[in-house]
């Protein structure tokens, strides 16, 4: 029975897409029935996975219409569910879950709402059907409906200015990911005559003559171009800006992560390359360019969402980093940031369009002071802000802890200065993280507020629940993340470094071993520097000893006076004697200092940010050029 | 029974010495001294040396005003939150000889509780909702970025150097135990430009002239600090002075580490004695005969200069020098 939950998952996620149209177009309480049905339904298959797949250590694998392989050589399609597999599943299924939730309460007064689902079904469906696929070409097929789904829901509220322009240019440098992900994929065909990943993993088996070379460098750069790392990046930030909310948070939480998902089971399991130090340095420099990229850019923003979008690709960036560094300790990190960066962006993204519908715009030197009025959206803003910053005790100092701990450990063992420079960027980029995040929380949610937000009240349920409940996830993640690593991350990182089982259980028992094929046995990764029990315990203690000192020993003398009275002038805020005018600090005016001392910088990403579509077809071209060139001049 | 010893001393650490208490004092004799020190070099007789103490004492009795546009729980959270992560950092900085908690990644630990309790201050601030406030964070956090980027460098060179041979540690434990047996690094020629740099570092961690560009009590009026009143600002005010006992023992730790009389009573005295000479000279001095700098000048400095001097070091380290 449970073989067949991978592909029902995936069926089950196409099928409502198509009846939400036909049944739900008028109706919205069939259309939102259904959407939740097929969404929990499918989110319930792949939970139930986690028993046979993370903890028993079995893979799963379904051959469509029961085309096994003949001859040893694999003609069917085949779903192969291994933790890696099921690790990003489980992250697409509740991702989808928690905006369809969402969306349900966000997009109420949009039109068309049928067409919204189906698109939003589809792409949820591709997503998943992508991470648990075992054939190359059927992953091909699932990233073409992904990209045009993405398009079409960017372009979604096209009564927008930008909507379908940030359509358009998702649509052309998705293509060109597209296609050249097909072309790496056409050219192992004609080498491999297969194209089943595990019988691919097999054949090629460390194979590093100049077609592998080049088909291995196309395919990286296709999947770069889905994750959006620099100089790929540029569709990105429009399409996250322009697309609704729920879409954005799907965007930034899982659609970029597939084409992490993708490096990983290619670079790892397929060519089993990234063992070689030529790849690990190129993809660990792209990794921190588009982490230092990302943020600067995001520095300069001012436009939530906008701000948001360059922060997942600085996210991204960490992320490609650290699984690019080879170790099972990178992996771990990398994995975990990957799933963290969906929580915690995802959270960021639903606070953002809990202001939007709130107040109708996302411009940060608009809003101001919006904390009085929405109290539970600035709390979970703050927690969103303090794991994507990395701030114990959430969850995103868990994972940039073990990041930095095995980009040093890099260092060491290479003794190669780049990667201590790369650790120095990934701390300099958290604290411009923090100074980005800083700047959104003093231009919404602190600051004055504006007489025309007087009226603004807080979010209905269905928005606050999936906000509140990610909040607590994100503090659950960085608390508990021992339970998480032996949970998740270490079934998923050593499935990626071990492909045998991967191979031998698609094809049969020792066709791994007849190729040559073996694993590399890792131990679990200790996480011993961070103990996040002991600490808030120390933290508590002191906190109490703080609070009995000031309540018992100071109230009598000094007690905390409030008041919303306006006519005291005691509570007045302090204007040098002049009279109180509105004054609010917006996000523009912010870190100016900053960007003056940058203004070079600004100016050279200033140009090649220009927003024209063949200077960004031009930069996607040249980086692929320079990886697959890099890939030719380095490793061979 | 072993477990009821641990907490109690687990108690006694955080809350006595060397966490809230020992820090709060010699933080503020400190503070004490630097205003006497800074008196005495521009020709006054200044206040008493325990006038900080009675600042804040003072400050504990008074009403504490939320402004009417401020957010309560932020603004009245922000200080204490200050408060607790700078006693935290004490846990983690050896007194000489003594250490209350030693992990593997101590110096991290340490850049992060930093980082919170700069947070801490930049949340308060601008959750007053003042204009005064809002252009004092932007500044704290130029601030932060500026000395950020060659404070990770100088830790890195530190860790690097101490790990030897076999590669880098964060632990202090370690740190301290590669000083007694090889020299202490400010004595170690490669690793000077670093000392001088951490140096540099100080006064711009603790807020003071010239780097006080965040409060410029002249032309924003505190900045951050602006609406904050009774015991939340003494508790802002306490967390300075404690500010400054943490970086110049972060100072002693990382470049005079091994320096040890075996006596902890001694050793006690001994570090305070460390910690005002580094405060009389890296921050008073400077403090009495520079003006403040403005911010892009501020950030060129630290990440030209102070950078500069920091990568020397990190790259004589990393050639095994």
């Amino acid at each position: 029975m449970i073989q067949h939950f991978p592909v029902l998952a995936v069926m089950l996620l196409f099928l409502a897409a198509f009846q939400v149209e036909i049944f739900g177009s008028k109706n919205a309480q069939v259309r939102n029935s259904i959407t939740f049905a097929a969404t929990t339904i499918s989110l319930l298959m792949i939970l139930a996975l986690i028993k046979p797949v993370m903890i028993d250590g079995q893979i799963i694998s379904y051959w469509m219409g029961n085309w096994s392989p003949v001859g040893g050589y694999a003609i069917g399609i085949g779903y192969e569910v291994d933790a890696l597999s099921l690790f990003f599943a489980l992250l697409v299924s509740a991702t989808f879950w928690l905006s369809a939730v969402y969306s349900f309460g966000y997009m109420e007064k949009d039109h068309h709402l049928g067409h919204y689902y189906t698109l939003f079904l589809m792409l949820s469906a591709s997503v998943l059907g992508l991470t648990l696929t075992g054939d190359i070409f059927n992953m091909f097929v699932m990233i073409e409906v992904m990209t045009f789904a993405s398009v079409a829901l960017t372009a979604f509220r096209n009564n927008n200015e930008g909507a379908l322009e940030a359509a358009f240019k998702y649509l052309v440098i998705g293509s060109m990911g597209s296609s050249f992900t097909l072309t790496g994929i056409a050219l192992l065909y004609g080498k491999c005559h297969t194209l089943n990943m595990a019988q691919l993993s097999s054949i090629l088996s460390g194979d590093l003559s100049g077609s592998t070379m080049m088909a291995l460098g196309l395919i990286i750069a296709g999947f770069g171009i889905k994750s959006y790392i620099v100089p790929f990046h540029t569709p990105a930030a429009d399409a996250y800006t322009a697309a609704p909310t729920s879409i954005s948070m799907v965007f930034s939480g899982m659609v970029n992560k597939a084409g992490v998902y993708g490096m990983i089971r290619v670079a790892y399991i397929i060519f089993r390359a990234m063992d070689k130090s030529a790849l690990q340095t190129i993809l660990v420099l792209f990794g921190a360019v588009t982490m230092f990229v990302g943020v600067t850019m995001a520095l300069t923003q001012h436009e939530f969402k906008r701000l948001l979008a360059f922060h997942s690709i600085s996210q991204i960036g960490y992320v490609i980093t650290a699984v690019s560094l080879g170790s099972a300790l990178g992996l771990t990190g990398g994995l975990f940031h990957a799933m963290n960066h969906t929580l915690f962006k995802g959270l960021l993204f639903l606070t953002a369009g809990a202001v939007l519908t709130k107040t109708g715009t996302t411009n940060l030197d608009k809003l101001g002071g919006l904390s009085k009025k929405m109290p539970v959206t600035t709390v979970c803003f703050l927690v969103g802000a303090g794991a994507i910053s990395g701030l114990p005790p959430f969850n995103g100092f868990a994972s940039k802890w073990i990041m930095y701990q095995a980009m040093y450990t890099k260092a060491v063992e290479s003794h190669n200065f780049l990667y201590a420079v790369v650790v120095i960027t990934a701390l300099v980029v958290s604290v411009m993280t923090l100074a980005s995040f800083i700047k959104v929380t003093q231009a919404v949610f602190f600051g004055q507020l504006r007489p025309e937000y007087e009226d603004v009240t807080e979010v209905s349920m269905s928005m606050k629940i999936p906000m509140v409940t990610m909040a607590v996830l994100c503090v659950f993640c960085g608390v508990f993340y021992n339970l998480i690593n032996r949970v998740f991350l270490y079934p998923a990182s050593s499935a990626a470094l071990n492909c045998v089982n991967y191979i031998d259980r698609m094809m049969g028992e020792g066709y791994a071993e007849n190729a040559g094929v073996a694993n590399i046995e890792t131990a679990p990764v200790e996480f011993s520097y961070w103990n996040p029990i002991v600490w808030l315990v120390l933290f508590g203690i002191i906190f109490c000893a703080v609070a009995i000192v000031i309540l018992k020993g100071f109230a009598d003398r000094g007690p905390i006076l409030e008041s919303n009275s306006s006519t005291d002038a005691k509570y007045d805020t302090f204007f040098s004697g002049e009279q109180e005018l509105f004054s609010q600090v917006g996000g523009s005016d912010l870190f100016w200092g900053f960007k003056k001392n940058w203004g070079g910088y600004y100016r050279i990403m200033g140009a090649l940010h220009s927003g024209i579509v063949t200077d960004y077809t031009t930069m996607a071209v040249i980086g692929t050029a320079i990886i697959v060139l890099a890939l030719f001049v380095f490793m061979r | 029974m072993t477990i009821i010893f641990t907490i109690i001393k687990s108690i006694f650490y955080s809350l006595v010495f060397p966490g809230l208490l020992f820090t709060a004092a010699a933080g503020l004799l400190l503070a004490g001294i630097d205003r006497k020190v800074i008196a005495r070099m521009q020709k006054r007789i200044g206040p008493p040396i325990r006038q900080p103490l009675f600042d804040f004492l003072k400050l504990m009795g008074k009403e504490t005003i939320v402004p009417r546009r401020a957010n309560r729980l932020v603004f009245l959270g922000a200080p204490v939150v200050n408060l607790i992560s700078l006693a935290l950092i004490m846990l983690f900085i050896p007194v000489l000889g003594f250490t209350a908690f030693s992990g593997s990644a101590d110096l991290i630990v340490i850049l992060y509780l930093i980082t919170i309790s700069g947070v801490a201050l930049i949340v308060g601030g601008s959750s007053s909702g003042s204009p005064y406030a809002g252009i004092g964070i932007s500044r704290e956090m130029v601030t932060m970025m500026s000395y950020e980027l060659p404070f990770v460098m100088i830790l890195l060179a530190v860790a690097k150097k101490a790990g030897g041979a076999a590669g880098m540690t964060f632990s202090m434990d370690a740190i301290t135990a590669f000083q007694r047996a090889n020299g202490s690094f400010l004595f170690t020629w490669s690793m000077i430009p670093a000392a001088i740099a951490f140096l540099l570092v100080i006064p711009a961690e603790v807020g003071m002239q010239p780097f006080d560009v965040a409060e410029a009590e002249t032309e924003i009026c505190e900045g951050p600090l602006i609406e904050y009143s009774g015991a939340a600002l003494g508790l802002f005010k306490l967390g300075t002075a404690m500010k400054m006992l943490i970086m110049t023992g972060l100072f002693t730790a990382l470049f005079l580490g091994g320096v040890s009389t075996g006596m902890i009573g001694l050793d006690i005295i001994l570090f305070v004695i460390i910690c005002i000479v580094l405060t009389v000279l890296c921050m008073t001095t400077v403090h009495a005969v520079t003006a403040r700098l403005k911010i892009e000048h501020l950030f060129k400095f630290f990440w030209t200069f102070v950078a500069g001097l920091a990568l020397v070091s990190l790259v004589l380290v990393w050639c095994g020098l």
